[in-house]
């Protein structure tokens, strides 16, 4: 069984080391000159990350003496079912559908991108029940949204470099 | 101020105000109705939408939407046994058993009357209390800002979720986020790309942490099929009904005005609450959880107490309590307005248009609370499966509305991503976001106050008001780590 206080714990005391001793260091330039008594700019990322990563090693420390005790922390325990495989691959997919969203949006334009993305997510909610339903909501609720947006505020919707949708307008 | 007040009833009952708040509360009935929809994601999802209203009609209409919503969770909550929000849970108790009684109409009327009056009590509240506190406020320097906000932030993470360290984790993680960009005194933070010199903007950071998480964990763990609507069966409530339960709604209305208006602690609690205290002094309460309309009463006017309440220390200070009063300062920032006692100096015709406002929702609330009855059967089946989709749509369309910018795109579906992992690794989401919008002036107002002390600490120990905030910080503390290990002991003698 998976002890999600660990792998918690652990993940916490990774990601504030890596923002304390790489991206602080990397990303937060101390300026050569600081005017009277001001504090810093990389003062208060310093004092945040270093509180995360003192909370996280303190986890570890006391999940570890937990698991020992026998006290279980299943990873989902809070979930309402158990992690199954189709799961994960959902979770995959789901992943995938996001970064394709992202990675088409500049080729297809927001129309296409947008109507893709909802059907994808239709798919994978999976109410095949209501796939009529579903599939005319992912091919009308984008285009509705665009004229409307693109109507009433103004907004200028991407066409992508494609070409294959126009700008609804 | 009676010209003031003239002023503002003038200037709200326009066509515009009527409408968004009709729109709102109808809508926020509707989508707190449907299981797995919750208040926060109708406010977050309204948020693109008020950009180019009025300052005044855009809050009125998110205000509506979190009344509206309130009020909603307890119809599913009655009839399909299932709480739209959190803070309806407690009204499954009572409502649930009358519904299979075949009063579900009943016990609806009941939730939408105590939840007006709850509401109403809160709003009057919220009028008397908000401007006091705001001239106080006007008194207090940088390091009494500072510990109160520590304070906010330690109420937040300490009541949020299971564990006070995972709220802790999760502010940190809120205040890390809130230094990306620019900071005060012109110097780039974590600038990784030229998007990020300007920071992250508020509402694809909200939107994504709180309404793409549902989204992606109804993909990934697929719920069972919703339970069948009951009907509503006996929907009249009498006058000896009504009487049998004002004294639990009027005592559960200042419970939620009291609770509401502590920041962290919210409309759940104080259900819960008032409803435990109903039940204590009730001569009924051996009929509490078997379907006792005053249960339902109690908990009802406890929640939809905390709506005007949680706006006290929005208005009056700049702080948001919770994660919706949050999006809301969201809101008042993207319409150039700053919550906080210079409201009270700058915007005092827009702060009692919106007091205004709030009372004309209460009885709007009513009206669409009445009117909307008979499709509440219809509304509370309307598939999850259906709208998770939708929600995405909305949420991508309205960001990319706010900013015309793909970046923005990319941090909400970003968001979503992290909000899902927190939910999987139990670390609470509202102190992420509570921490995450007051993060820019929690900094700020440390290193003004430590370049006035010029680096002395003690700075935030030398006024009362700082010792104040000090005392219930460290109070506060205490009680949930002591709380804590009491959980812990309990679990360690059951395995």
């Amino acid at each position: 069984m998976i002890n999600k206080n660990v792998i918690r714990a652990v993940l916490i005391t990774l990601f504030f080391g890596l923002v304390h001793f790489v991206l602080i260091p990397l990303h937060v330039p101390r300026p050569s000159f600081i005017p009277g008594f001001a504090p810093p700019p990389d003062m208060w990322p310093r004092v945040v990350s270093l509180l995360g990563l003192g909370i996280g090693l303190f986890s570890i420390a006391t999940s570890v003496l937990e698991s020992r005790q026998g006290v279980s922390h299943d990873l989902t325990a809070s979930l309402p079912v158990r992690v199954s495989k189709g799961a994960v691959v959902r979770l995959g997919a789901v992943v995938l559908v996001f970064a394709g969203f992202a990675i088409l949006l500049p080729l297809l334009g927001f129309l296409g991108s947008s109507v893709l993305l909802a059907l994808a997510t239709f798919l994978l909610t999976g109410g095949f029940r209501y796939r009529t339903l579903a599939v005319l909501l992912a091919l009308f609720l984008p285009v509705a949204l665009q004229l409307f947006f693109a109507n009433v505020m103004y907004t200028p919707f991407p066409a992508g470099s494609w070409g294959v949708l126009p700008t609804l307008r | 101020m009676w010209n003031d007040i003239i002023f503002a009833v003038s200037s709200v009952a326009t066509f515009a105000n009527v409408l968004a708040m009709s729109a709102g509360i109808l809508a926020g009935v509707v989508i707190g109705a449907i299981p797995g929809m919750t208040g926060t994601m109708a406010v977050t999802l309204a948020l693109p939408f008020t950009f180019y209203m009025q300052p005044v009609t855009s809050i009125l209409l998110l205000v509506a939407l979190y009344k509206g919503s309130t009020y909603g969770a307890s119809i599913s909550a009655i009839l399909i046994k299932t709480p739209g929000t959190a803070s309806a849970a407690c009204t499954i108790l009572d409502g649930w058993p009358l519904a299979r009684q075949g009063k579900a109409g009943k016990a609806l009327n009941m939730a939408l009357v105590s939840s007006c009056i709850g509401d109403f009590i809160s709003n009057i509240s919220l009028i008397f209390l908000a401007a006091p506190l705001a001239l106080l406020a006007l008194r207090v320097g940088p390091a009494e800002y500072f510990m109160l906000m520590a304070f906010a932030l330690c109420m937040v993470a300490s009541i949020s979720g299971n564990s006070l360290l995972m709220g802790i984790v999760s502010a940190c993680l809120g205040l890390l986020l809130a230094t990306v960009g620019e900071d005060i005194y012109g110097s780039y933070r974590f600038a990784m790309t030229e998007d990020m010199k300007g920071g992250l903007s508020i509402a694809p950071v909200l939107i994504g942490l709180f309404a793409l998480p549902e989204l992606i964990r109804m993909i990934v763990f697929r719920d069972g099929p919703q339970g069948k609507a009951m009907k509503l069966g006996d929907n009249h409530l009498t006058l000896a009904e009504f009487k049998g339960s004002f004294k639990s709604i009027v005592r559960g209305s200042f419970i939620g005005v009291v609770l509401g208006a502590i920041p962290g602690i919210g409309p759940s609690a104080a259900a819960f609450f008032s409803y435990g205290e109903a039940r204590r002094s009730s001569p009924n309460r051996d009929n509490f959880g078997k379907g006792e309309l005053e249960g339902i009463a109690a908990s009802e006017s406890a929640n939809n107490g905390c709506c005007g309440s949680t706006m006290i220390p929005l208005l009056a200070l700049g702080v948001p309590g919770d994660v919706i009063t949050g999006v809301m300062l969201g809101a008042f920032m993207i319409q150039g307005l700053t919550p906080g006692p210079l409201l009270f100096q700058n915007n005092l015709n827009e702060v009692y248009m919106l007091f205004v406002g709030m009372i004309f929702s209460s009885v709007l609330l009513f009206i669409a609370g009445k009117l909307t009855a008979r499709y509440f059967s219809r509304i509370a089946a309307i598939p999850q499966v259906v709208l998770g989709p939708v929600v995405l749509m909305l949420c991508i369309y309205g960001i990319y509305a706010i900013s015309s910018n793909t970046f923005d795109v990319t941090i909400l579906l970003i968001m979503g991503a992290v909000g899902f992992v927190m939910l999987l690794l139990d670390i609470p989401a509202a102190p992420f976001l509570i921490a995450f919008i007051l993060g820019p002036m929690f900094e700020d107002n440390l290193r003004r106050a430590l370049a006035i002390s010029r680096g002395d600490l003690a700075i935030f120990f030398q006024s009362p008001i700082s010792w104040l905030f000090a005392v219930l910080i460290v109070f506060f503390l205490a009680y949930t780590v002591r709380w804590e290990l009491q959980k812990l002991r309990q679990k360690r003698a059951e395995s």
